[in-house]
């Protein structure tokens, strides 16, 4: 959901509510009748003086409804701040105090939650008696297990930032800590858990007081729904003005907080993601002769993401077959959007306004989305930043390694299988173990199977971004020894996006450095490495060699 | 480099499977201990939660005879031990309103609820996962809005409340389906199934309506979630279709969080279906519970609540013993262990 969408959804939970809110305070200034006053004869149909008729006494039923959203506003509300309060309170003393006080609340919370909630309301609620209290109480009572489950989650992971840390190693006291600076940072994750508690609990009040446990004395919309179904009222025209009326209204209050309680949730969540672009009009296609020229010539490229200035410009290099070419940069450069876009899997909000990217002479940036889909993995392969989590956890790495071929190849599954052990030994791994699933690997196994993925159909160029993030030293070495054996051997057009300078120094061909969106500086590598002509690629040489330690093992 | 790997090992698996075990076992106490409590911490003498609301007008020396009676007279710590004999042998009281075994009168009832909740969860099921697995593919544009916007009004809406609109409509009105009951007392073979099956539509299509939206969330949700996941990168990388990409990569792996979720959806299911068979008067556990509250039978209600809690926990233990079947990590014995590498 973009920004604009949830945005409006809680806009409209916000005036949906308000709108509620306004009616119940003013109930009695909107009402035509006393509620319980006997102001017409039973059973009436809707007329100028009882706009919804009268009930089963002679009640105004449009007075009913206006004077219930105060009981169930009152029993919803009420009930959740309760529900509320108490999880909160159980959520961050075992979040922060952890050990046996965590093991002990959260085995209660456990509990609750799995017993069925209105069975259990309805259970209390009998014993409890009838009463806006006891029925506010008993809501409360069977809420705030999931308010406290949700808010430990959170309550745990502030625990471990880094100031709060900081404060509990300089001794301060737990009471202190909680108080001044726990709570703050809880309190605008227990708003939301309040909305969607409120909710919940409108609607449990709704189905208590139609089982007949409503206070008979405060009607809500619930215990008038109860009275229509006990006279029988949704078996004749009846059901227009006597049930649809309040449900109607249970409804909308409802979804009221369950549209703010979406927002908040919506918000929360990151909201680019990686799309298959649709084809579209860019600049005009190039197109030269196939085997004519390097596999892969980025030509001024320019990428902008939506709303923010370009993230790339005038970006240009080429990889020829069986080259090594180092793409440099610190995080930020646009080195990985470069890659992104060699490869046609720009995020969604990303778009090639400038230039092109041609791969064995075709422009990708132009292509319509299905024959840009037949080029990956056909003749423009990607290794991705995350090696470790590159792989589906939940299919055997063998089927993933078919698939690959079975998407571009109209080759049987025998045949698919036995290419998969192929690639499997040509990176040096036990082709037996193609049955085993990623999470049997270790992360340079794993990075040696994404390698044979993008090899699967021998493209014409690969794409390497950041093959060796993650892994340890030992294990980058080998990763990049094997991607310099492969493009030697098959000779593909290999380029290798990172931004640790010396990881390439060795094997690349030619390197270039990218800083702010642009390129620095580009040229052989010995010469980059020797003679570096800007002072970025000197600082980036520094400070490679300075940082040159190993990082931790993942 | 083998020790890199994440999944829980066999003994990590065992140990887990036990704590889960234990979890459900404290769920089955914590419901019974409580039907003990209740009528002990309500207001009023216990005998009137036991016995019924006529208690109340019973001589004095009789009711002292249904306090002997009932156990009463004696300390708590050896009431509460009787009550869970009472459990073990299958005693959970006598029925008021019945005047029969609770116990008969809720296996009685009980297939009905089986049935209806069954049939009820899986087409819930297969709407919320398809319609939220769509909408989260389409997540950001205007008909994932609309789907979401439509479910949680529908999700808005009280069950009992859609169970009377669709009375109105398609039984009063259209006089399509009968507005009530399980089947008829009499008829038998096929005429009898048929008439079941009838008056089981509306309250099954009540029920599937009401709960869908729970799952349709939660799909939506954890789908949503999987499509940030660099192995679906990986996958468009490698040129899969999106078809496969959203039903074979992301859906299949969206997966095991809504089924580690199932709990939540449950236990809506079952409450749903306690207003749902009450509008209906359908014959299940739900109308039970409704009955058993306007007559205050009290011995009734309590067994039905403990029966239901026995049902959301053997779903529960019935989703844990699937779950490996979706998820090849916490598989034990089934893929074949890590050897050391294999090293170029």
């Amino acid at each position: 959901m973009n920004r604009g969408l949830s945005r409006g959804l809680a806009i409209g939970g916000v005036v949906l509510l308000a709108i509620l809110l306004l009616v119940a305070l003013a109930a009695p200034l909107l009402a035509p009748y006393d509620p319980d006053e006997r102001s017409g004869r039973p059973f009436a149909r809707p007329s100028a003086e009882h706009l919804l008729g009268t009930n089963d006494v002679g009640h105004d039923l449009l007075s009913e409804l206006i004077h219930g959203g105060r009981v169930s506003l009152l029993v919803g509300v009420v009930a959740a701040l309760v529900a509320t309060l108490i999880g909160a309170a159980v959520g961050v003393a075992a979040g922060y105090a952890r050990g046996w006080v965590d093991t002990v609340l959260m085995r209660a919370v456990d509990v609750v939650l799995s017993l069925p909630t209105l069975p259990l309301t309805i259970v209390i609620g009998v014993f409890a008696g009838p009463g806006l209290g006891t029925q506010i109480l008993v809501i409360a009572t069977v809420m705030w297990a999931g308010v406290a489950r949700e808010l430990r989650a959170q309550v745990l992971s502030l625990r471990e930032r880094d100031h709060i840390q900081a404060l509990r190693a300089m001794g301060a006291s737990p009471v202190h800590v909680v108080s001044h600076h726990l709570l703050p940072a809880v309190t605008p994750l227990v708003v939301p858990q309040f909305v969607l508690a409120t909710k919940t609990a409108i609607l449990l009040e709704a189905s208590l007081a139609f089982l007949g446990l409503g206070d008979i004395t405060a009607k809500s919309w619930g215990t008038m729904l109860s009275l229509a179904h006990s006279r029988s009222a949704f078996l004749t025209d009846a059901w227009l003005w006597w049930v649809l009326p309040p449900g109607l209204a249970i409804a909308l209050t409802v979804l009221a907080f369950a549209l703010l309680g979406f927002a908040f949730e919506e918000r929360a969540r990151p909201s680019l993601r990686v799309r298959s672009r649709p084809a579209r009009s860019g600049p005009a296609p190039r197109r030269v002769a196939r085997g004519d020229g390097p596999a892969l010539v980025i030509e001024n490229l320019a990428v902008t993401y939506t709303g923010d200035a370009a993230a790339v410009a005038d970006v240009a290099l080429t990889v020829s077959a069986g080259e090594l070419v180092g793409l440099v940069g610190e995080s930020g450069s646009g080195k990985s959007t470069v890659a992104a876009a060699a490869a046609g899997l720009l995020p969604l909000a990303g778009e090639i306004t400038a230039g092109a990217v041609l791969v064995e002479g075709r422009d990708i940036a132009t292509l319509p989305a299905d024959e840009l889909r037949r080029m990956r993995g056909n003749r423009i392969a990607l290794i991705p930043q995350e090696a470790m989590s590159a792989l589906n956890p939940v299919h055997p790495v063998a089927e993933q390694l078919a698939e690959a071929v079975l998407v571009h190849r109209r080759v049987g599954k025998q045949a698919a299988r036995r290419r998969a052990a192929e690639l499997l030994t040509l990176v040096g791994i036990d082709p037996g173990r193609g049955r085993d699933y990623p999470h049997q690997f270790s992360g340079g196994m794993r990075q040696r199977v994404v390698i044979a993925m993008a090899l699967a159909n021998d493209p014409a160029v690969v794409i390497a971004d950041e093959p060796t993030t993650g892994l340890d030293v030992l294990v980058q070495e080998e990763v990049l020894a094997l991607l310099d054996t492969l493009r030697r051997t098959i000779g593909i057009a290999l380029l290798v996006v990172t931004h640790d300078l010396p990881v390439i120094e060795t094997v690349a061909d030619r390197i270039v450095v990218m800083k702010d969106g642009r390129v620095v500086e580009a040229g052989p590598a010995a010469q980059v490495l020797t003679a570096p002509e800007h002072p970025y690629t000197r600082l980036l040489l520094g400070s490679a060699l300075r940082l040159q330690v190993p990082e931790p093992a993942p | 480099m083998g020790a890199e790997r994440s999944a829980p090992h066999g003994g990590d698996t065992l140990r887990h499977g036990g704590a889960k075990v234990g979890q459900y076992g404290v769920v089955v106490w914590a419901a019974a201990t409580l039907n003990f409590a209740l009528p002990h911490m309500a207001p009023g003498d216990p005998v009137q939660y036991l016995y019924g609301g006529d208690s109340l007008g019973l001589a004095p020396e009789l009711v002292a005879q249904v306090r002997a009676g009932y156990g009463l007279d004696r300390p708590l710590a050896e009431q509460y031990g009787a009550f869970w004999t009472g459990l073990f042998t299958g005693d959970l009281g006598r029925s008021v309103q019945y005047n029969r075994p609770v116990v008969d009168v809720l296996l009685e009832y009980l297939p009905w609820t089986v049935v209806l909740v069954g049939v009820s969860t899986v087409l819930a099921l297969l709407l919320g996962v398809a319609l939220g697995a769509w909408a989260a593919w389409h997540r950001g544009k205007r008909r994932d809005a609309v789907a979401v916007a439509a479910v949680l009004t529908l999700d808005s809406m009280p069950g009992f409340w859609i169970g009377m609109i669709l009375i109105a409509v398609f039984a009063v009105g259209l006089g399509w389906f009968p507005s009530y009951g399980g089947a008829a007392i009499d008829g038998t073979g096929a005429a009898w199934l048929a008439d079941a099956l009838s008056r089981m539509v509306l309250p099954g299509l009540t029920l599937t309506l009401a709960t869908f939206g729970g799952f349709f969330l939660l799909t939506r949700a954890a789908m949503v979630t999987v499509l940030d996941e660099p192995f679906i990168r990986l996958a468009r990388a490698k040129g899969v279709r999106d078809r496969s990409v959203a039903l074979h990569h992301a859906l299949r792996t969206a997966l095991l969080p809504v089924s580690t979720n199932l709990t939540l959806v449950l236990g809506s299911l079952l409450s749903g279906a306690v207003v749902v068979e009450s509008v209906f008067a359908y014959p299940g556990l739900g109308r039970l519970i409704f009955e058993a509250v306007s007559a205050r039978d009290y011995p009734l209600l309590q067994g039905a609540f403990l029966l239901v809690t026995l049902g959301v926990v053997a779903a529960n233990v019935l989703a844990d013993l699937l779950y490996p079947l979706l998820d090849p990590r916490v598989r034990r014995g089934g893929a074949r262990s890590a050897p050391g590498e294999v090293t170029v």
